[in-house]
């Protein structure tokens, strides 16, 4: 039983923290660290979201797509169903280049990751 | 202003709830809240004070990655604990001293005499025992692990953990006797 009382007491004891000056510094310094651990995050994010979308506006402008795809639209809305298709058939042989699809497809992930995190910041801010 | 009142106001589960949905400035109110108990447990276990801020910081970043898996079974600050003794005990193996451990863990304090103030004072207390033995005993005592907990952090016998935490026992129960025991004592002998 003394036993008992006495670990009882000891748990007690542990449970009370000794007074530090500093504590509030302590909590600034973690938050500081959160905070840049956060930045640096969004700035990772942010840099794959640009990689991305410099890679894909490279890729179709070599691929030949973006120039159809003018063409289509100054052509009419009469037209733009044939254009389309046609398009499509350059983004078709987009995909059958060596590499093109896949970096594209990695590219428009990259994108998309950066735009759900761009909204994800934006509801936590506002 | 208003969200630093409103969230001063809320429970730690609740803090807790809104930390892992991203909302730093209510896992800020945790570390105010619960950063003296973790920089104290670290240093109970024998850090120096600038290790034990570090290993705090780090527990607390910790917790903030996976304060989702915290259910509310414990307290918080009891979770945080166990997570920063548990980076102590790491650290501890990285500089080689879990050693300690496997040689039987007898060294001697090189303490000097106890203070009548140590007497009633745990921080004082801890510091009569061994390394291991103040590890073991903070581990089980400070940070809520079962001996097994704290024997396979260490990764010791648990017999060993054990004989660890019961020297300890008998050495703390010497040092924190009350001092109207002690008083009691010098009235039957005068």
């Amino acid at each position: 039983m003394a036993e008992a009382d006495f670990e009882s007491r000891l748990l007690r004891m542990f449970d009370q923290p000794p007074p530090l000056a500093d504590a509030e510094l302590f909590s600034r310094r973690v938050e500081a660290r959160l905070d840049r651990g956060w930045s640096l995050r969004q700035l990772m994010i942010g840099v794959a979201g640009v990689a991305g979308g410099v890679i894909a506006a490279v890729q179709m402008m070599g691929s030949g797509l973006m120039p159809e795809l003018t063409e289509a639209s100054a052509r009419g809305t009469s037209l733009i169903s044939g254009e389309i298709s046609e398009a499509w058939r350059s983004t078709a042989a987009l995909e059958a280049m060596p590499l093109s699809g896949e970096v594209l497809w990695m590219a428009a992930a990259m994108g998309v990751m950066a735009l759900a995190f761009a909204v994800t910041r934006a509801v936590e801010e506002f | 202003m208003q969200q630093t009142r409103q969230i001063a106001g809320l429970h730690d589960i609740e803090l807790a709830a809104l930390a892992a949905a991203g909302d730093r400035p209510a896992f800020g109110e945790l570390v105010r809240r619960h950063g003296s108990a973790v920089r104290g447990l670290l240093r109970r276990m024998g850090a120096e004070a600038s290790v034990a801020d570090d290993i705090a910081q780090d527990a607390f970043l910790t917790a903030f990655e996976r304060v989702g898996e915290f259910r509310g079974e414990g307290t918080f600050s009891a979770w945080v604990r166990r997570i920063a003794a548990r980076l102590y005990v790491r650290r501890w193996r990285k500089e080689g001293r879990l050693q300690a451990f496997e040689d039987g863990g007898q060294e001697e304090v090189s303490g000097g005499e106890i203070s009548e103030a140590s007497r009633i004072d745990l921080d004082g207390a801890l510091k009569t025992l061994s390394p291991t033995e103040r590890m073991c005993i903070s581990m089980c005592y400070g940070a809520g692990l079962s001996h097994a907990e704290a024997a396979e952090a260490l990764n010791a016998p648990l017999g060993t953990v054990k004989s660890h935490v019961k020297r300890g026992l008998d050495k703390l129960r010497v040092r924190l006797a009350q001092p109207s025991d002690a008083l009691d004592g010098r009235r039957d002998h005068g």
